[in-house]
This record gives C-alpha cells, sequence and structure tokens, in this order.
C-alpha cells in the first residue's frame, strides 16, 4: 500500500514565520508511528494539517504538499480533552456525528454501543461530559473516531493532563486498532515510556523540519528516555527550618473524585520545593486550593495565618502562580506595555531599567519589544511571562510547569535570574515540573505527589 | 408537544401579558404553570428556588408603582408583581422539561433552522460552566501582577474576548473533525415530528387566553 | 435566511461566547444591582436600578457589531447569550429571550442605519440610543413605566442612555482598539469574508 507523503511542506501562521519548513517525510499505512518533539516544535501543527483543519483555520502552506492515499480518512484526538465536544454526553455526541456522517438512523444505536464498548467507556454514554475525568474523555473521544469508522488516527498529545492507567489502557487500545482494523495511528506525545514494545516508527520534529529515525535510532531515544533518573538531588527540609505554607487536614477533591488527604505538611520558607508526581494526580490542582481559586477542606495556612482570612488583593501579591498558559498573564499588547505594566507594580527597586534590560538580552527578548506578545512563540511567552512575574516581587512563587518548551539555555538564564533576585531578597518558590534536566542545584526539596499524599524524598549523593 | 410550538405558545404568552393587565389571567397563568411542573415532578426545593428569584425587583417595582406614581394605581402594582412571576414559570416549564438539544433538534427539523445555528450555540452553551471560573482565574491572576480588574476595566473584556475567540476556534475545529459540514444535509437520530395535537395545543391555548386577557379585570 | 450567508460555524460559537463570557462577568455585579434597589427603593426610584445597569446588561450588542463588523452580529450577540441564559443561566425564563431579542434587534438597528458601512464613534453612538430607546419603549409596558411621572422618565432616560453609552460606547470603544492593536481578530476575520 502507497504511503502518506509528505513533501517540501512549508506551512507559517504568520508571514515569514514558518512553523514547519521543506519537511519531507512519509508515515507508513496501517503502521504505528510516533511523534516526538517539545511542546511548540509544530507537532499540532503538522497533525492538523493531515487533517484539514489547516489551513481552514488559520496559516498558510507556503510550500509542498501532503499526499494521502486511496481516499483513506482522516480523525483526530485533540489534545485539550475539554474542547473536543459539541454536545452533553457521550450519547447525544456521538448521534450528533453520526448524523453528520448521514448515517441511517436505524443503525446508530448499534454504532454508538460497538464504538464506546470498544473503549470500555459505555456505562459512561448518558454521564454529562462536564463530570468526567480527563482519561475518561479521551476515551470517549477515541470511540467517536472508532464510530467514524476512520482508517488514519492522529493523536495530538492527547495523554497531557491524564493519569497513567488511562494512558495505557488508551494506548492499548491502539494496537487492537492496528492489528485486528489495520488502523494507521500517528501520535504526538512528548513521554515516551510504554512505547517501545509496540511502535513501528519514530520522527523526532525539531528546529521546523521533521527527521526520521532509523530503527535502532529510535529503540535507542526510548530506551535513554525510560533510563532517565526520576528523582534530582535534594534533601528533607530541616526541622527547626522557618516554614511558609503549612497544610492541616488538607482535603482536595474534584468531582467526587479525591486527589489530595494530607494530615500535616509544612513547606519551608525561602527554599526551592520541587513537586513531583504523575499526570491528573492533582498537582495543579494543589495550587489552585493554595492560591483560592479552588475549594478545599481543611485548612491552609501562610506563616501561621489562615490563607482564607487574608485579603484578596494581599494575599495575591505575596503568593503569585505562574499559570501554565502564558497567556493567562497578559494583560496589554505588546512586550513594552507588559513591561511597563509590571514595572508600576514593583516591590523594590532591585529590577531596574538595567537588570530588567539584561534581563531581555540573556532571554533572547530584547529585539521583540514592541511585538504583540500573543503573537510570541510559546517559548518566548513563557520567558516573557515569568519575567514579568519576578519583576512584580512576590514573595512566594508557584511555577506551573515552567519549562515546558523552554530550550536548556533558556532554562539556565531563568534559573540564573532568579538565583540573582534570590541572593539579595527572600523568596520562596514551589515548583511542579515534569521536566527535571537542569533543575539540579536550583531544587532544595522534592515533593512527591502519590496516592494522595505528598511525602519529602531525600537522595544521597551519588553525582 | 412539540418544543418549537411550546416554546412559541410561551413566548406569544409572555409578549402578551407584558402589554395586557389582567390580574387574573396573570394568577391563572401562574396556578397552571405551577400544577403542570408539579404534575412533571420538579422537586419542590427547585420551584421555591425559582420562586425566589424575581421578589427583590418585583416588590421594589410593585411599592414604586403603587407609592410613588401620580395614579397610585394598586391594580396595576399587582399586576406587575404577578407578571414577573408569570414569566418566571412560563419559562421554567420551557427549561426545566425540555433540554436545549430537544429544541435544537426541534428547531432543525421542524423550522429550518440552519443547523450551524442549532449546534453553533451549542457548542458554546457546553463549555458555559467553565466560563465563570475561567473569568476568575483572569482576574485573580491580573491581581497577582498587583492590577485589579473590574467590571468596568476595557482589560478584563479584552482577556475574556480573547477566551472567546480561542474556544470558539478550538469548538469548531472539533466540531469540524467530528465530519460537521455546515449547510449540508444530515440523517437524525430522532425524528422529530408535527403532530395534529400539537396544533391544538398551540391554538387552542391561545384561543382561549385572549377574551381573558381582554375581559378580565 | 439571508443572515446565514455571513456566518460560518465559528462565527456562531464566537459570537455565543462573548455572550456568555460577558455574562459571567455580570453575574459580579447582580450585588449591585440588588443593593440600588434596595436603596432606590424608599425613594420612590426603584426602576433606576434597572436603567443605572442596563448598560452592562446589553453591551454585548454595540460590541459584537462593532468588532464583527457584518449585518446580524449585533442582534446574534445579544440574543444567543440569551437563549443561553435561559437555559443555564439566570431564572429569567422567556422574558430573558424576549428581552434579548428586543435588546438585539435595538443594538443591530444603530448599524443597519449607516448601511453596515461605518464603524465609528457616530455608529457606535447610534447604536447606544437605538438601544437605549427601543430597550426604555419595551420597558415602558414591561416595567410599567407608563405610570411615571414625565420628569421621572426623562431622568431614568437619560441615565439609561449614560450607562448604556458608557459600557456600549466608550468601553467597547477601547475595548475594541486592543483587539485592533492585537490583531488577533484579523486571523478571525481572514476566513469569514
Amino acid at each position: 500500500m502507497s504511503n502518506i507523503d509528505i513533501k517540501n511542506l512549508s506551512f507559517s501562521y504568520q508571514p515569514n514565520v514558518p512553523t514547519l519548513e521543506n519537511m519531507t517525510a512519509q508515515f507508513e499505512v496501517g503502521k504505528f508511528s510516533l511523534l516526538v518533539g517539545s511542546s511548540g516544535s509544530g507537532k499540532s501543527t503538522l497533525l492538523k494539517i493531515l487533517t484539514g483543519l489547516l489551513p481552514t483555520f488559520g496559516g498558510e502552506i507556503t510550500r509542498g504538499r501532503i499526499t494521502i492515499p486511496n481516499q483513506l480518512t482522516v480523525g483526530l484526538v485533540f489534545q485539550n480533552p475539554n474542547h473536543q465536544f459539541t454536545l452533553d454526553t457521550p450519547r447525544h455526541e456521538l448521534e450528533f456525528v453520526l448524523e453528520n456522517l448521514r448515517t441511517n438512523p436505524s443503525e446508530i444505536p448499534n454504532k454508538i454501543i460497538s464504538a464506546l464498548s470498544f473503549c470500555e467507556v459505555q456505562h459512561l454514554i448518558d454521564r454529562q461530559f462536564n463530570t468526567l475525568s480527563g482519561g475518561e474523555k479521551q476515551k470517549v473521544a477515541l470511540a467517536i473516531v472508532i464510530a467514524m469508522d476512520r482508517d488514519i488516527i492522529l493523536l495530538d498529545e492527547p495523554f497531557a493532563s491524564i493519569d497513567p492507567k488511562s494512558r495505557t489502557e488508551l494506548i492499548n487500545k491502539l494496537v487492537c486498532l492496528r492489528d485486528d482494523k489495520h488502523k494507521t495511528i500517528i501520535i504526538a506525545d512528548h513521554d515516551l515510556l510504554g512505547y517501545q514494545s509496540i511502535v513501528n516508527n519514530i520522527y523526532t520534529i525539531k528546529n521546523h523540519d521533521i527527521q526520521t529515525l532509523l530503527h535502532d535510532e529510535g529503540r535507542k531515544l526510548l530506551t535513554e528516555f525510560e533510563q532517565q533518573s526520576p528523582t534530582i538531588n535534594c534533601t528533607k527540609p530541616a526541622s527547626n527550618s522557618s516554614i511558609s505554607f503549612m497544610f492541616n487536614q488538607l482535603n482536595i477533591s474534584i468531582q467526587n473524585h479525591k486527589l489530595l488527604n494530607q494530615v500535616s505538611l509544612p513547606i519551608p520558607k525561602n527554599k526551592v520545593t520541587l513537586i513531583t508526581g504523575e499526570n491528573g494526580i492533582g498537582k495543579s490542582t494543589l495550587f489552585l486550593s493554595m492560591t483560592k481559586l479552588m475549594k478545599y477542606h481543611g485548612q491552609i495556612t501562610l506563616a501561621n495565618v489562615d490563607i482564607q482570612s487574608i485579603k484578596a488583593k494581599k494575599y495575591a501579591r505575596q503568593v503569585a502562580l505562574i499559570f501554565q498558559d502564558s497567556e493567562n498573564q497578559f494583560l496589554t499588547v505588546t512586550m513594552r506595555e507588559e513591561l511597563e505594566l509590571s514595572k508600576q507594580h514593583r516591590k523594590t527597586n532591585y529590577f531596574n531599567d538595567e537588570v530588567i534590560k539584561e534581563c531581555l538580552t540573556k532571554l533572547n527578548l530584547l529585539a521583540l519589544l514592541d511585538q504583540v506578545v500573543y503573537t510570541l512563540s510559546e517559548g518566548q511567552k513563557k520567558k516573557l511571562q515569568l519575567l514579568l512575574m519576578m519583576i512584580v516581587e512576590p514573595e512566594i512563587m508557584l511555577l506551573d510547569e515552567p519549562l515546558k518548551g523552554l530550550d536548556i539555555n533558556s532554562i539556565h538564564q531563568i534559573i540564573q535570574i532568579i538565583n540573582g533576585y534570590r541572593g539579595q531578597h527572600q523568596q520562596t518558590i514551589i515548583i511542579i515540573s515534569h521536566q527535571i534536566s537542569g533543575l539540579n542545584n536550583f531544587v532544595d526539596h522534592q515533593l512527591h505527589f502519590e496516592r494522595q499524599h505528598l511525602t519529602y524524598l531525600e537522595t544521597h549523593h551519588e553525582s | 408537544m412539540n418544543p418549537s410550538f411550546k416554546l412559541i405558545l410561551i413566548i406569544l404568552i409572555s409578549f402578551e401579558i407584558s402589554f395586557t393587565r389582567s390580574l387574573i389571567t396573570n394568577c391563572l397563568l401562574i396556578i397552571i404553570c405551577l400544577l403542570y411542573l408539579i404534575i412533571n415532578k420538579i422537586p419542590t426545593k427547585t420551584l421555591g428556588i425559582i420562586l425566589l428569584v424575581p421578589i427583590v425587583p418585583a416588590v421594589a417595582l410593585s411599592i414604586t408603582i403603587a407609592f410613588f406614581t401620580p395614579a397610585h394605581d394598586y391594580h396595576f402594582a399587582l399586576v406587575l408583581f404577578t407578571r414577573m412571576f408569570a414569566y418566571v414559570l412560563l419559562g421554567t416549564s420551557f427549561t426545566l422539561i425540555n433540554s436545549p438539544l430537544e429544541l435544537a433538534r426541534s428547531l432543525e427539523q421542524n423550522l429550518n433552522l440552519p443547523s450551524k445555528f442549532a449546534y453553533g450555540s451549542l457548542a458554546a452553551f457546553g463549555v458555559l460552566p467553565k466560563m465563570r471560573l475561567t473569568i476568575l482565574t483572569l482576574q485573580k491572576a491580573a491581581l497577582m501582577r498587583g492590577i485589579r480588574l473590574s467590571f468596568w476595566s476595557p482589560k478584563l473584556y479584552f482577556k475574556a474576548l480573547l477566551i472567546a475567540l480561542n474556544w470558539s476556534d478550538e469548538l469548531a475545529q472539533a466540531m469540524i473533525s467530528h465530519g460537521y459540514v455546515e449547510d449540508t444535509a444530515r440523517t437524525y437520530a430522532h425524528k422529530i415530528s408535527i403532530k395534529h395535537t400539537d396544533w391544538l395545543y398551540l391554538l387552542v391555548p391561545l384561543f382561549i387566553i385572549q377574551p381573558l386577557l381582554l375581559m378580565l379585570p | 435566511m439571508n443572515l446565514s450567508n455571513h456566518y460560518h460555524v465559528r462565527d456562531i460559537i464566537f459570537v455565543t461566547l462573548i455572550g456568555i463570557a460577558f455574562g459571567a462577568i455580570f453575574i459580579s455585579t447582580n450585588f449591585i444591582y440588588n443593593f440600588l434597589t434596595v436603596i432606590l427603593t424608599p425613594m420612590g426610584l426603584a426602576p433606576m436600578a434597572n436603567d443605572i445597569n442596563m448598560g452592562i446588561w446589553v453591551m454585548a450588542g454595540p460590541l459584537t457589531g462593532f468588532i464583527l463588523r457584518k449585518p446580524g452580529a449585533g442582534f446574534l450577540g445579544e440574543f444567543l447569550a440569551a437563549v443561553g441564559e435561559m437555559f443555564f443561566g439566570g431564572q429569567w425564563g422567556a422574558s430573558t429571550l424576549i428581552s434579548g431579542t428586543i435588546q438585539g434587534l435595538a443594538a443591530e438597528l444603530g448599524f443597519t442605519l449607516t448601511g453596515y458601512k461605518l464603524y465609528n464613534w457616530f455608529s457606535l453612538t447610534l447604536s447606544c440610543l437605538t438601544t437605549t430607546i427601543i430597550t426604555f419603549g419595551w420597558d415602558m409596558f414591561k416595567n410599567g413605566y407608563t405610570e411615571f411621572s414625565f420628569n421621572l422618565l426623562i431622568l431614568l432616560f437619560i441615565v439609561r442612555f449614560i450607562s448604556i453609552f458608557f459600557f456600549g460606547g466608550i468601553l467597547t470603544k477601547m475595548i475594541a482598539a486592543l483587539l485592533d492593536r492585537s490583531h488577533v481578530l484579523t486571523k478571525f476575520g481572514g476566513t469569514n469574508v
């Protein structure tokens, strides 16, 4: 059978800023292909071009073409499980989908049941999507692609926010689809665990280009990923250290699903604490509770004061959450305006114009001062967001996946900027991060989130 | 009763009581709606909450009309008071019993509403519960930079519009990847028909209410 | 439906979401309405709470009309939000839908009168004015404004216009300026036309 053929493909969202450049690759029909690349590398863009959503929804193919053989049909499972359904329940959504395909009404009920059963989610048929977990939503999303009987199934980082068990179950279903139904699977992921024995081909996207890895190169990439040590050098906090946050009988749940049940936990002041744990375990939700954006039971205190009794504005100036989605924190239009705005709310004169300019230079942002912030690349947005939040000098910074999409040099520069500030001022930092390379020597303590519990880890020196 | 017909009936009656001043008809409508809701097993607690909604404006408006207008029209004050409850109960007789999807399907099949309006708005309603939290998050994120975004701040609306823009992009892409194509024929998993009785249910109440509105005080 | 040709499904979702997002902002102003009502009632000015808040409730109309710049946008922005509110938000029921329709048509009229060619202070002010006049006319019946003295009516009308002009005019213009400078709508408009 012929292949999905990408030839000299160039694509840009804005004129002269290519997202994909002169890309050539072939995806084998009936095989399981894995697409690897950091966030913002263009994986989504490629998958959306294959689906036909781009350039319909923006951007332009400036060169080259994509050929999909024999009128094979393409289906896509999106990264964000929340915005991929039109209606309120799996049954209604599947009815909608099958109506769109002009399925004979008498066949609709059976198709719905068989697609949901294949993904083992038939019990969710009449549940509201709002009450489903991320993993359940992604299973329904896959069931929809199956009900549509698509030949080529694309998945765009489908496991980004779901628990490892659901992830394994979904990957097994995809293998079944390939082996029993001869579907073509192309999946974009940055977590490479669990693919070793099943994947046929591996591609990497980097610097706007795609590379097809030879068999051995691919194996090596997966093996290296699996052997990555999941811990970094850290100690348990000393018992006499001063405390910033303290959790007492803290219970956090989402829709009757318990995430955290912590009797007592101190977080030391003026230290850097890293929180690790599997996807979907509740790390980001914990941050939302700590910033009073999410309800919880029990007590969180800051310097022995219940955070609920601190006024919203005062508390926000003490404790800043650096949101995963950088755009959340932008308020104006250009980078210059954003910086001006942050400068108005400094607490000390540490970040004077000179220091800011130095930071911008380090972060490679200086030339972009007049650019509209929403047109920056994801990495640039993240660097700007971190700088803006540094400038307003919160006493405590909660960083939610701050390294996503950043290259190692940027990470070093950011750590240098933070360390520079912390050399002269007190600041407590709590980080959620999957990626820990680059964080060694920065992090003091590591909290591991597991089975509704947070525990301090301790490593014995190796390197 | 066919959902489109039912909605039309309810809107026509609500419209008519806005221009007429029959206290007794308003009360009759309130009683009929309450009975209808009770027969359809709407919990008393839900009904209680619904009846609380118009209290403040209804009391305030009636007091103003009764005591602070040149005519001191007590009858009209009561008409306005009951009218608010009639509006609310007429509305809930639809929204507590018929789902938006039922209405959308009926409008699409019976009144030829283009499907993009039916499903486009439904897709947007789906994220409605998340919107409130998202707005709060935006406000909190700004507060962490020292900036308060109030309801009169253009920046708050600007951010809200960007959210609407991003979400509409995602939702529309999701619809299209789920096989939706604008302005093309679709099949219907559930056929919604207009029966003869639907015409009766629509026209009989309308005929009955006209003389009541005009003749009863 | 003539209107239909101007709208793709994404436009419809966008317009609906604008209404929903603004609705989520307005929820936080409900206490202002209740507070004003309680204060103004003993003074015999209860309806004024309505007029003071009117701008917040109707601003989605002038705003969508002004930023989308196509026929029907002003109406849809207000109307689809009302449909959503009827089902999910407030319990104002059928009158939400009627008010939404009337407010939508009122906001639309301002842009219709300028032939959908003019998008500046004039057309925006016109839209605010038509919205004030028509919603006021509706309240003459719905909220019994016919009973009030002429002087009070003048006062209420002026208050309502100021409120609508502030939110639907001044704020809308400022929001549109931000959108314009950030170029986010060009991407949106690109596939619409």
